[in-house]
């Protein structure tokens, strides 16, 4: 894997406010990257320090190799498929398409025009070239968007939510869509994006920003078995935290967590950093179970009493309540044959293994 | 019911005058009162043979095209900072280009005449109408072209760039054909304006009077009051020839723009 | 360092935005404050003396006919502004409510259009309309309601006041129907929803959060109307001139431009002071809207 993008020690400031803190990333060629995060968080700011459209207050990007300091978007060899799509309204299908082609002057029109039509059919919308930009729908938009970045070969797609507008069936039809994309072009593809289970579908890797920083920077089964901090855990899908005091760290980490009692659990299930004293262990709804009647489990077991159901068709969350934790626990159960849904005040037994559970920062 | 006859006798109210006009330019008498006496066309005749009439017609015609291209351009500045740019300070600066929108004419027009002639001894000429003229078309032209600019996404331009244009080509590629219908129905607006505006030419105009100073001339003759009825008659019909164009402009511009129209100029 | 400014956002607007505003401070800060000095000067014939003094001032505060001008103007241009926008709300009002919205830009094309024609000759043919042999003279004698003409209706006040009101009328329609598109049509609805009557909901809701146009209107009326000297000439007659007809006399026909100068500042001064005051008065129903 070579280093296609690199920023070190980026910051940028607006006024008084410090929209981005220190970053330091690389980014890897023909990798398909997302930058998640809360609104505010600075995930676009920092795609857009990359596309040229905000200078850095302080700091180097380097894309292949060059500082990119002096070099204004227009001569990146980066390419952004806009939020908004900024289809050009005036212009036609294939005009936006071939808009980036104006400076080429070595292309002569029929090769320009074959390179289009290329490019619509990449996106599927052969045959659009003629269609009036305006008349398109949010689907047809995005395509051209994508058609009229990739035609110009970047090394760098740069991707601003580009999902966002979609309604849900259109934006999962694009996300098989956009991996496939990717995979057929072989170019870096960064993905800026609030939604997490996008980020965890399309990612080879994903950075989770908060207040300006990259939380944690990791694949996305690692991002979500493994996440550093509270904030990470919370913002990726659900866990239910308890508190934990670690008692001693060896090969393995000696540890009593709330409700569960005194455990061992491997030291990948802990940050780097770990010490004795109190910390947070999470464990995730689906880690956890039910013990229905009639059925049996060689895991380990707790008693405790439903506090909260919430019936959701193919899935059932209790909340269950256990001695000596005071938040009820987060519990996902599938509801296969044979099990009913327990009513509030039910008593019942929760599964649980320690192997699910992650200590946090 | 009752609000809308009120609203037809309002539109009624507003354009009396104006209906009056073609039926005096037409009528065939020297006084301009009822009863009608019969029909002519010998006042909008006389009118073609007035040669003192047409050098200031010329004047006018001079004075409001330099005016209406001048104020469109600054309009175009300041409508595209107000809607594509954040910056210090900017209400206050968009506010004070604005001001000659309530400052009394009066003002303008003295205050003008004595930096003009008093502070730096120049003499009066079309340029110094041209001067206040601007200065005055300037906040329509803004109003006009916000509308214009405020449907613009700003990730247009950028996406431009984005793709390989300066800063330039990308204004000239992608912004100008989308604003191009409000940058003309802004200049049809302040010729229409500067075209019309006597109170500040009346101080500042040099040896030759522009169209309105003629007319203003004409009004205190009795005799000449027909043909004044038949010049009006023709103004009136251009002004609103040129100002449907503007209106049908504008919005296509909005359709091109793919936005929902929300009225009028203002 | 001027590279990185200018590159800068900040830079680049203010360098977009410095042409117009640049003409605004050499066409229009400059010679008002050129004009300020000016009062403070006295002119014998051609000769200018530079040397300061409030003699300008103190005639305008002793001469009688200046402070009865100056009062009757803004007499004249409050019941402008008052007509003006009294008449001008229920058609706004008309236009927000009770028009479809694919005509209502036709209406204010309708309403505009007079606006932009031929100012002098829309204030002349009123003299046709209001005068002795005019429309309405006639108009009414020939059906009989009056056997003599009326004689108020010309060269004086009145006339003045409609001639002006007629001409300011899109200028108050305009903001107000703005106001107006703005309301939520929810909040009325909610306020029905909680038992209000449909003219308490016009006292409570529509009216209050219509004031910012309200307000708008007042003042792009009020304040222009003080500096149009062609109304009061043509239809004021003798006893209808304003303070605007004075201060052109002083500058164009008595060649005293100092004391036009300070007359004219005495007149804008009055007008921002009544504008500031109006805006004040009525600040609690501009407040956190836009």
């Amino acid at each position: 894997m070579t280093a296609l993008i690199t920023l070190t020690g980026v910051n940028k400031y607006y006024a008084d406010y410090h929209a981005l803190r220190e970053i330091n990333l690389t980014i890897n060629a023909g990798e398909f990257f997302s930058l998640l995060g809360p609104s505010g968080c600075g995930k676009t700011t920092l795609l857009r320090t990359i596309a040229g459209f905000e200078s850095v207050s302080d700091g180097v990007v380097m894309i292949g190799g060059k500082d990119m300091a002096d070099v204004p978007a227009n001569l990146r060899p980066t390419n952004m498929v806009f939020q908004s799509y900024a289809i050009f309204p005036h212009l036609t299908v294939a005009e936006n398409v071939a808009f980036g082609l104006r400076k080429s002057k070595d292309l002569d029109k029929p090769t320009k025009a074959k390179m289009v039509e290329e490019a619509l059919t990449m996106v599927g919308l052969a045959g659009y070239g003629k269609r009036a930009a305006h008349a398109l729908s949010g689907g047809q938009r995005q395509r051209v968007a994508l058609a009229r970045a990739l035609i110009l070969k970047p090394k760098v797609l740069l991707l601003d939510e580009p999902l966002s507008a979609l309604d849900k069936k259109m934006r999962e039809q694009m996300q098989v869509e956009l991996i496939r994309l990717q995979r057929q072009v072989g170019i870096t593809f960064i993905l800026v994006t609030h939604d997490q289970e996008e980020a965890l579908v399309m990612s080879d890797r994903i950075a989770v920003m908060f207040e300006g920083e990259i939380g944690q920077l990791a694949d996305p089964e690692t991002l979500y078995r493994r996440p550093n901090s509270r904030r990470v855990a919370s913002f990726i899908g659900k866990m239910n935290f308890l508190d934990a005091e670690v008692n001693a760290v060896s090969e393995e980490i000696d540890v009593t967590v709330q409700g569960l009692g005194p455990l061992k659990i491997s030291a990948e299930q802990a940050p780097e950093e770990v010490s004795v004293g109190p910390a947070v262990a999470g464990i995730r709804p689906e880690t956890l179970g039910i013990l229905f009647e009639g059925e049996t489990t060689n895991r380990k077991l707790v008693d405790g009493v439903v506090d909260e159901v919430v019936y959701y068709g193919d899935m059932t969350y209790y909340d269950v309540r256990i001695d000596g934790v005071a938040q009820p626990l987060n519990i996902a159960m599938k509801n296969l044959i044979g099990r009913p849904v327990l009513d509030v005040g039910a008593k019942t037994r929760v599964i649980w293994d320690e192997r699910s559970l992650v200590l946090l920062k | 019911m009752s609000l809308r006859i009120y609203a037809i006798a309002y539109l009624i109210f507003l354009y009396a005058p104006i209906i009056l006009l073609p039926i005096f330019a037409f009528n065939d008498a020297t006084i301009i009162a009822f009863p009608l006496s019969g029909f002519t066309t010998d006042w909008f005749t006389e009118l073609a043979s007035n040669k003192s009439l047409h050098a200031a017609v010329k004047n006018s015609l001079f004075i409001a095209l330099v005016s209406a291209i001048t104020s469109t351009i600054l309009g175009v500045c300041a409508a595209r900072a107000g809607a594509m740019h954040r910056f210090r300070f900017k209400a206050g600066i968009m506010g004070f280009i604005m001001l000659p929108l309530v400052l009394p004419e009066i003002i303008v027009a003295v205050s003008l005449l004595v930096v003009v002639v008093q502070i730096f001894d120049l003499g009066l000429s079309n340029w110094t109408i041209i001067a206040a003229h601007v200065l005055i078309c300037t906040p329509f032209c803004i109003a006009i072209l916000n509308g214009a600019f405020q449907n613009l996404d700003p990730a247009m331009e950028e996406a431009a760039m984005d793709l390989g244009e300066s800063r330039f080509s990308a204004f000239r590629l992608v912004t100008l054909p989308l604003v191009m219908p409000g940058i003309i129905s802004s200049m049809l607006i302040a010729f229409t304006i500067s075209l019309d505006e006597f109170i500040i030419a009346f101080f500042l105009s040099g040896a030759s009077p522009t169209m309105p100073v003629y007319i203003w001339g004409l009004l205190r003759f009795p005799a000449s009051l027909p043909v004044v009825m038949a010049l009006g008659t023709i103004l009136v019909a251009l002004s609103i020839v040129l100002l449907t164009i503007a209106e049908l402009l504008r919005r296509r511009g909005l359709a091109r723009a793919g936005v929902k129209d929300k009225g009028g100029f203002l | 360092m001027l590279s990185k400014f200018l590159s800068s956002e900040n830079g680049r607007g203010l360098l977009m935005v410095s042409p117009p505003f640049l003409y605004a401070m050499l066409l229009m800060a400059f010679p008002l404050i050129a004009i300020f000095l000016f009062s403070f000067w006295t002119q014998d014939f051609m000769t200018l003396d530079t040397t300061f003094t409030l003699n300008n001032y103190r005639e305008i505060a002793e001469k009688p006919i200046y402070g009865a001008l100056l009062q009757r103007s803004l007499f004249v241009s409050a019941s402008v502004t008052a007509v003006t926008v009294l008449l001008a709300f229920p058609v706004a009002y008309f236009l927000s409510f009770h028009v479809r919205p694919d005509r209502k830009s036709l209406w204010l094309f309708l309403i505009t259009i007079p606006f932009w024609t031929s100012y002098l000759i829309r204030v002349f043919l009123w003299k046709v309309i209001l005068g002795y042999n005019g429309v309405i003279n006639t108009g009414l004698i020939n059906v009989g309601l009056i056997d003599e003409p009326l004689t108020f209706i010309l060269y004086n006040v009145n006339a003045v006041i409609i001639t002006l009101a007629h001409a300011f009328a899109p200028f108050a329609i305009l903001p107000i129907f703005v106001a107006l598109e703005k309301i939520d049509r929810s909040l009325l609805e909610a306020s029905q929803d909680l038992g209000e009557s449909k003219f308490m909901t016009f006292m409570r809701i529509t009216l209050p959060l219509a004031m910012p146009g309200v307000v708008g209107a007042v003042l792009i009326v009020f304040i222009p109307t003080i500096g149009d000297y062609v109304t009061p000439e043509l239809m004021g007659g003798a006893g209808g001139k304003l303070i605007a007809n004075m201060i052109q006399t002083q500058f164009l026909a008595l060649n005293n431009a100092p004391l036009g100068a300070a007359l004219a500042i005495v007149a804008m001064l009055c007008v921002t002071a009544i504008s500031l005051t109006f805006v004040l008065i009525n600040r609690r129903w501009l407040k956190g809207r836009s």
